[in-house]
C-alpha cells in the first residue's frame, strides 16, 4: 500500500506539485464545459425535468408539495449526477484521453480530487438555478433561510461528488456503463440522501441549524468517511 | 452483556472450523445440526403464549439474518486481503462469500414479511432493520452485477473495492434509517442489562439453529471456492492448449 500513503501525504503536506496538477485538470475540464456546455446543460435540464415530472405525480396540495419538495430536490440532484458522471465517462474514453491524463500525472489521486470538484462545481451551479424554480413553483421562502440550506447543500453535494466520482471511474470500464453507474452509486448513497433530505426539509420547515446537527453530523462523516476511503483505493481503478 | 460475546466468539470460531476440517467430515457435522435444529424447532422448543406457531420461523429469519452479515464481513476481509496480497484465493472467497449472502439476505427477505404478516398486519413496513436489509440485498446484488459486467483485468479489484464500501456503508445505513424511523421488534436475544426475553429452552434452539446455519455457510463457501478454482484453472488449461494449437 505504499503508493497511497504516498499521495495521503502528499495530500496532506499540500505539495505544491499535487496541488499544481489538481487546479491544471480542474482548469482543463472547466475549460472544456465552458466550450462545449454539454454536461452542465443535459444536468441541468434532466433536473427540471425531474422536478416537474414530479410535480404531476404530487398533484395540486400545496401542503403535500411542501413537505415533500426537499426529497424531490435531492432526487433530481442524484439523479443529474448520474447523467453529469455518464457525460464525463464518455469524454474521458474517447479517443483515450483519460490514458493521456494518468501517463501524465505524478500522483493519480490528483485525478480523482479534480474530478470530484468539477462535479461538485457542476452541481452547485445546478442548486443555483434549481432552488429558484423550484422556490416558485412549489411555494416555499427558500431566501428566508438561506444561509442554513447553504450548509446542507454544499455538505450534501460533497458526498454525492466523491461517491458518483469514484463509481463514475469504476463504471468507466465496465460493459453496460449506463446501467452500471445508477445501479452502483443510488444504493450506497442513501445514507447521504436520507440525511440531506431530512436536514432540507426541517430548514425549509424553519429548524435551526442546531436542530438538525444530528442530520448535518452524519452526512460530515459520510462525507470524510469515503473520501478517505476513495484516497486509499484509487490508484487500484486506475492501474491497468 | 456477557452472552453477546459468547455468541460473537462462537461466529469468530467457524473460520477454524472452515480451515482444519475435512469436507466430508464438515457435511456430516451440518446434516446433524440441521437435523437437530429442525426437531428442536418443532418439537421441543415451547410455542410462544402470544404470537403462536408464527413465531418459530424467528429460528430461521434471525439465523439467516446473522448468517447474511457474517457472509458479507467475509467479503469485506476477503476483499481487503485481496487488494492486499493480490492472490486469487481471496477473490474467490469474496465472490463465493458475496454470491450466498445475497441468497441468505433474500431468505431475511422472504422469512420477515411472512412474519410481519400476522404479527404486525402488513407485509412491510420501512422500519431500519427491513431497510438496512434491503439496502444491503440492493448493494451486493450490484455487486455481483460488477463482476458480469466488467472487463477481466479489473474484475477483482472493482468488486474488491465495493466489497469494501458495501460494508463500511453499513453503520452508515443503520444510522440514517433509524433516524428515519422505527417499528421492529428490539432484540429479544439480549435486552437491557443483558437478559434474554427468550426462554432457556427458545434459546438453545436458537443457537443450536444459528450453528447449523453458519456451518451451511461455510460448507457452501467452501464448495463455491472450490468450483471457483477449478474453473480458474479450467481457464488457465484452455488457454494453454490454444496456445499450443497455435504455436
Amino acid at each position: 500500500m505504499y503508493k497511497n500513503s504516498n499521495s495521503f501525504i502528499a495530500l496532506m503536506s499540500g505539495s505544491k506539485i499535487f496541488l499544481q496538477q489538481v487546479l491544471a485538470l480542474l482548469a482543463k475540464d472547466l475549460k472544456t464545459e465552458w466550450r462545449t456546455r454539454e454536461i452542465f446543460t443535459s444536468m441541468f435540464v434532466f433536473a427540471v425535468l425531474v422536478v416537474v415530472v414530479f410535480n404531476f405525480a404530487i398533484g395540486a396540495d400545496t401542503e403535500l408539495i411542501r413537505q415533500v419538495a426537499s426529497g424531490v430536490i435531492w432526487i433530481a440532484l442524484s439523479f443529474a449526477s448520474v447523467l453529469g458522471l455518464q457525460r464525463t465517462g464518455q469524454m474521458e474514453s474517447e479517443e483515450d484521453s483519460l490514458q493521456g491524463v494518468l501517463l501524465a500525472l505524478h500522483d493519480r489521486s490528483a485525478l480523482f480530487i479534480a474530478k470530484m470538484l468539477a462535479q461538485m462545481l457542476y452541481l452547485l451551479v445546478l442548486v443555483i438555478g434549481i432552488l429558484p424554480l423550484c422556490g416558485i413553483w412549489f411555494r416555499i421562502d427558500f431566501i428566508a433561510h438561506i444561509g442554513e440550506i447553504c450548509v446542507a447543500f454544499m455538505l450534501g453535494i460533497l458526498g454525492l461528488s466523491i461517491v458518483g466520482t469514484l463509481f463514475g471511474m469504476i463504471a468507466l470500464h465496465t460493459r453496460a456503463c449506463e446501467v452500471m453507474l445508477p445501479m452502483l452509486f443510488l444504493p450506497v448513497s442513501i445514507p447521504l440522501t436520507i440525511a440531506a433530505v431530512q436536514a432540507t426539509a426541517q430548514l425549509i420547515d424553519g429548524k435551526s441549524l442546531r436542530d438538525i446537527a444530528d442530520y448535518l453530523v452524519l452526512i460530515g462523516i459520510f462525507d470524510v468517511v469515503f473520501f478517505v476511503l476513495v484516497l486509499m483505493v484509487f490508484d487500484y481503478i486506475v492501474e491497468e | 452483556m456477557q452472552k453477546w460475546w459468547v455468541i460473537l466468539l462462537f461466529v469468530m470460531a467457524f473460520p477454524l472450523i472452515y480451515l482444519c476440517m475435512n469436507r466430508i467430515f464438515h457435511a456430516t457435522i451440518m446434516c446433524i445440526t440441521m437435523n437437530a435444529a429442525i426437531m428442536l424447532i418443532f418439537i421441543y422448543a415451547p410455542t410462544e403464549k402470544m404470537q403462536g406457531i408464527v413465531q418459530k420461523i424467528f429460528y430461521f429469519h434471525v439465523s439467516s439474518a446473522i448468517t447474511m452479515f457474517v457472509a458479507f464481513f467475509v467479503v469485506c476481509v476477503a476483499s481487503i486481503m485481496y487488494l492486499w496480497k493480490n492472490s486469487d484465493w481471496w477473490d474467490a472467497i469474496a465472490l463465493s462469500a458475496a454470491e450466498i449472502g445475497v441468497v441468505f439476505c433474500t431468505l431475511v427477505l422472504i422469512t420477515g414479511p411472512l412474519w410481519a404478516r400476522p404479527i404486525w398486519g402488513t407485509w412491510w413496513s420501512w422500519d431500519p432493520t427491513l431497510t438496512l436489509t434491503l439496502v444491503l440485498w440492493l448493494i451486493y446484488v450490484a455487486y455481483l452485477m460488477l463482476r458480469i459486467e466488467t472487463y477481466d483485468t479489473r474484475r477483482a479489484r472493482f468488486a474488491a473495492i465495493l466489497g469494501i464500501i458495501g460494508f463500511i456503508d453499513v453503520p452508515l445505513i443503520r444510522w440514517s434509517v433509524e433516524k428515519w424511523r422505527t417499528l421492529h421488534p428490539k432484540p429479544v436475544l439480549i435486552q437491557e442489562g443483558g437478559t434474554t426475553g427468550l426462554t432457556s429452552a427458545m434459546l438453545l434452539t436458537f443457537l443450536v439453529c444459528l450453528v447449523a446455519f453458519l456451518l451451511l455457510f461455510f460448507y457452501l463457501l467452501r464448495e463455491r471456492v472450490s468450483v471457483a478454482q477449478s474453473r480458474h484453472t479450467l481457464e488457465v488449461l484452455r488457454h494453454e492448449i490454444d496456445e499450443i494449437c497455435v504455436g
